[in-house]
């Protein structure tokens, strides 16, 4: 009982601290005069457009089916028929005569905005360079436990490389040099930039993986009769996969934080989205914070999905 | 087989296995083993006689000498040693079984990807290697689920899956506890009583005179002596009576 006691006590603590947050940042945010404009925000995640339909030659509208949504307009001058469907407003009624011009209906068109842009190019460029930072990380933590020198040398100089040096700077050196010299977009160096420098650290994750595999897994496999490639496939990577999986969701995490950096190389990505939004509305504050929100949603739902995915691999425990 | 006579399934001569560390594993051992017949090999733990065993499936390799198991030499370079151990199949001390697949799939896994069997047919075999070693209840257990002794015959089942003709036990009742030393001793008494060939390292006594056709003795990396069960434990050798003295 009297633990119980103490846990709601904490867990009141907890609720007290976050609310002081809160209005720690209200009043901080008057005491420099700001004036929230959240009302700002929606129109550059969302917004609604009116579209006008107009009839495309001189006719009557012969049929209105207003249940489903539906016009039909016969020519004058025996021209098929003009169907017009899934609209908003109605502007004309069955019988009426109609010419060239007229607005016959209105649709309300949606229209995606510069921060939903951003968001989706994030969402591209992290699942793509997500794709190849597993197969690089897959293959050089392979070759980092090889017994071929060439291979192990090559993996570890390629790892340290990547690790020591910061990846904004690899950013630019695969944009301007290597860009350059392979005639590479802007989109395909951000990638390459990001799947090599991630390929880095899931190397690291990989090796660990399999080395905590214990070694009679691989000898049995072996003893009947698989090769190295068939054990490494059915036996070691999977047992190596699940104990991993922490540290790559951790990883994939990273990676979709770290996609923010390609905004340098002009890549229009949910960061630079941010930047150009703010530079319109004047609304640093809000925008920022509505940006930091939609990266929260990505990292989110990734570390939702793995999550799930443990659990259903912790069948075999 | 190019060796004195055809019944011979497996023929080591002279193997020596010097490990890069300077230990002197196998001390020049030969020993052959007839098809059909059940050869247990005892000795004083380090005394090289798993060692000899990991070699005939070339989970060790040798240093010098020869090895022709099932009419493969296994110092040739043409010979694929993936080969050579489909028709191998081993047991290990700690059962060695695949922790993300059932039972069944621990048993199908390397008839249907080596021997590419389709599934259907892997599963009915499966299922009745299972059935055979007392585990048509426990086909979709995880290894995790299931006792020592269970893993243990599931590891059976897995290797006897291929087909083998030559099963190799590794010590294979030692991380057990005692009251499920029976049940595996069962499984593998029936396999002997079908004909298999077996090589089998154990400290089980009571296995090696009753199912044995042949003991054999090692000590320090050199097989010291080999005799039928009834001469073998009533043999004046005094090192294997030492050894005798010892675990008797």
């Amino acid at each position: 009982m009297q633990t119980q006691h103490n846990q709601l006590f904490w867990k009141a603590v907890f609720i007290l601290i976050m609310l002081c947050l809160g209005v720690g940042i209200y009043v901080s945010s008057k005491a420099i005069d700001y004036t929230w404009r959240w009302e700002r925000i929606p129109q550059y995640l969302i917004s609604i457009e009116p579209l006008e339909i107009r009839a495309p030659f001189d006719g009557s509208v012969s049929q209105v089916d207003e249940k489903r949504h539906r016009i039909t307009l016969d020519s004058d001058y025996g021209d098929d028929p003009f169907v017009v469907e899934n609209f908003d407003d109605l502007h004309v009624s069955e019988g009426d005569i109609v010419f060239e011009g007229d607005i016959i209906a209105r649709q309300e068109h949606w229209n995606l905005g510069p921060l939903s842009w951003g968001l989706i190019m994030t969402l591209k460029i992290s699942a793509v360079s997500l794709v190849f930072a597993m197969i690089i990380g897959l293959f050089v933590g392979l070759a980092r436990l090889s017994s071929n020198p060439a291979l192990r040398y090559l993996s570890v100089t390629y790892i340290e490389l990547i690790r020591g040096t910061p990846l904004l700077v690899q950013i630019f050196i695969f944009y301007f040099f290597i860009g350059t010299v392979l005639d590479l977009d802007r989109f395909t160096a951000g990638v390459a930039a990001l799947a090599v420098f991630t390929g880095a650290y899931i190397a690291e994750i990989v090796r660990s993986g399999i080395q905590s595999i214990n070694p009679g897994q691989m000898e049995a496999a072996r003893s009947l009769g698989m090769n190295y490639v068939q054990a490494m496939i059915y036996v070691i990577l999977p047992q190596a996969f699940k104990r991993t999986l922490p540290p790559l969701a951790g990883q994939f995490i990273n990676l979709i934080k770290d996609s923010s950096l390609v905004s340098v190389i002009s890549i229009t990505d949910l960061t630079k989205a941010g930047r150009e939004v703010v530079s319109s509305t004047f609304a640093p504050f809000e925008v920022w914070f509505a940006v930091a929100l939609l990266y929260l949603v990505l990292t989110g739902a990734l570390s939702w999905a793995i999550q799930k995915l443990e659990k259903r691999l912790a069948a075999s425990d | 087989m190019t060796n004195a006579d055809n019944k011979s399934i497996i023929v080591a001569i002279d193997v020596d296995k010097i490990y890069p560390n300077g230990c002197h594993a196998l001390k020049k051992v030969s020993l052959t083993v007839e098809k059909g017949e059940v050869v247990v090999i005892i000795g004083p733990s380090g005394s090289g006689k798993s060692t000899f065993l990991r070699t005939l499936n070339q989970l060790e390799t040798i240093s010098s000498g020869s090895i022709v198991v099932d009419g493969f030499d296994l110092n040739s370079k043409h010979t694929n040693i993936n080969r050579v151990r489909e028709k191998v199949g081993m047991v290990f001390q700690s059962f060695n079984l695949f922790p993300h697949k059932t039972a069944l799939g621990n048993v199908m896994l390397s008839p249907r990807k080596v021997l590419k069997k389709p599934e259907q047919q892997a599963e009915e075999e499966g299922r009745e290697l299972l059935y055979k070693v007392g585990l048509a209840d426990r086909m979709d257990n995880f290894p995790s689920h299931l006792s020592g002794g269970q893993q243990q015959r599931v590891a059976i089942a897995r290797a006897l899956a291929m087909m083998p003709d030559i099963m190799l036990f590794d010590e294979p009742t030692s991380a057990l506890d005692p009251e499920m030393v029976g049940e595996v001793l069962d499984v593998m008494k029936t396999l002997a009583a079908d004909g298999m060939t077996m090589v089998v390292v154990t400290h089980e006594m009571g296995f090696a005179r009753e199912v044995a056709d042949r003991v054999v003795f090692m000590e320090e990396g050199e097989l010291v002596f080999e005799e039928q069960p009834d001469r073998f434990f009533s043999s004046s050798n005094s090192r294997l009576q030492r050894f005798l003295g010892q675990v008797l």
